[in-house]
């Protein structure tokens, strides 16, 4: 999961090369590689690629600080959807 | 007939036979202390460039006078006039809208020269001095109507709503039918704040995007002025929208906010034109051909619209030569294609074409928003030009 997250950030949302290679520790929030727009993205990617659904009151700056952050976020997602599903 | 219906339909006549009698007098008593204090340019000295004050007569100290004038004149306009006559005929309230406007352009001179010289900065030798004039006056009247605007607005906003025609309505209808919602692009243009109010009156459901005036974040009003326009002018229109404005400070929510609205088949009204004041906004924005110059914007209603697949429609309201009508013109879905700025400037240039069009409509004839637009210098500041 991480790797794939990874993958999508540094490929489509890092618009400052010298930002590269990131991190799954690296700030993206202060940053600046995560703005609004580009956690629009970021969700709509995760529904994509590992089905899940954000819901609306959990886009908190906690939950995208890092691709660490995320991920374990997602994983908690995975085993709620997962049992509702 | 019930007691009661009874009692509200004697309460209507009166107020009809009221508004009737004491409308044109109560016009008449507010309007003619002004035409006293104002000298109204007419358009043939207003095509002859500023009345220069050196000639006017009996003016012991005009730049004192002036701006005790003003200093009163704006509150006193906003929190007694406004009331007064908003509900009178509409031709009466929008008669002394315009006075309003002619008194503030007579007395505001640095504000005056500010738009002259911003207009003159903008097109240049394509609008004679003549036309700055006018195009000035006009700037100063059409501000001065939109707060009767607002307060025609209360209610349930007939009053209003019969003065304005809706064009387009049926591209609403249509895009909504797709069930993706859409996006509402305007501009600060006209009174956009009641256009996007007024899509709320016939029935849509619209949130929108956008800082309150009332805000802290970039603007320099006092306390109590922003209470005021909380209070007077911004709970008035807040009422059709659907939900409190979407005020962009840079929260990572944003975006996702916007879509879930729009997932809801809802409406989502933005104005695209706005200056980058936030350190965080300007980092992102995009330099794009506008007004003959290079503006600093952000495209994300376009990036938005390409990631929910939301239709992108352009809305803007002008105000008719009788000053109390206005047609709301929605224009059909705008295209998409290309990436999101290609979209973006497709959406601007609408707006271009609108101010070119009528530029007294467009609100940020100032030297701080065309600055903060990338349209002036930094040093324009500074020096006044």
């Amino acid at each position: 999961m991480e790797s794939a997250i990874n993958e999508y950030i540094s490929r489509e949302l890092v618009s400052n090369p010298e930002l590269l290679p990131l991190e799954n520790d690296s700030p993206l929030l202060l940053s600046g590689i995560l703005d609004s727009l580009s956690v629009l993205k970021l969700v709509l990617f995760f529904h994509q690629r590992f089905g899940i659904i954000v819901a609306p009151d959990d886009v908190l700056p906690e939950h995208f600080e890092t691709i660490e952050a995320i991920c374990k976020y997602l994983r908690t997602q995975h085993q709620v959807q997962g049992v509702q599903g | 007939m019930s007691s009661r219906r009874f009692r509200a339909s004697k309460a209507r006549a009166l107020h009809s036979r009221g508004a009737r009698i004491w409308g044109p007098a109560l016009g008449l008593l507010l309007v003619l202390p002004l035409k006293l204090v104002t000298h109204v340019p007419s358009d043939q000295k207003l095509s002859q460039g500023r009345v220069k004050r050196e000639n006017r007569p009996n003016r012991q100290s005009p730049l004192g006078f002036e701006r005790i004038m003003l200093r009163i004149l704006g509150p006193f306009y906003r929190l007694v006039i406004v009331p007064l006559v908003a509900f009178l005929p509409a031709s009466l309230a929008y008669r002394v809208a315009c006075l309003q406007g002619d008194l503030r352009y007579r007395l505001d001179r640095s504000k005056r020269e500010e738009i002259m010289r911003c207009l003159e900065s903008v097109f240049g030798d394509r609008l004679s001095l003549p036309e700055q004039t006018r195009v000035t006056r006009d700037f100063f009247r059409l501000q001065s109507c939109a707060p009767v605007d607002v307060t025609r607005l209360a209610g349930k906003g007939r009053a209003l709503t019969r003065l304005v025609e809706i064009r387009g309505r049926e591209h609403l209808e249509a895009a909504l039918a797709a069930g993706k919602g859409a996006i509402l692009c305007s501009a600060h243009f006209g009174s956009f704040n009641c256009a996007m109010s007024l899509i709320g009156a016939s029935g849509f459901p619209i949130t929108v995007i956008g800082r309150w005036a009332s805000n802290t974040v970039d603007n320099s009003r006092s306390p109590i002025g922003r209470l005021l326009s909380r209070l007077v002018f911004q709970k008035t229109i807040a009422r059709y929208r659907r939900r409190p404005n979407i005020e962009p400070l840079g929260q990572i929510e944003l975006a996702f906010e916007v879509a879930t609205i729009l997932r809801q088949n809802e409406l989502i009204g933005v104005a695209i034109d706005a200056p980058l004041r936030l350190s965080g906004d300007r980092a992102r924005g995009v330099t794009v051909d506008f007004l003959k110059g290079q503006a600093l914007l952000l495209p994300g209603a376009t990036s938005i619209a390409q990631l929910t697949k939301a239709p992108v429609l352009m809305m803007l309201l002008h105000r008719s030569a009788d000053w109390r009508h206005q047609v709301l013109e929605i224009s059909p879905p705008i295209s998409m294609e290309g990436d999101a700025l290609t979209a973006f400037k497709r959406c601007l240039a609408v707006v271009e074409t609108a101010i070119l069009q009528n530029p007294a409509h467009w609100t940020f004839w100032n030297f701080s928003d065309l600055v903060a637009l990338g349209l002036l210098p930094e040093e324009a500041l500074n020096s006044g030009k």
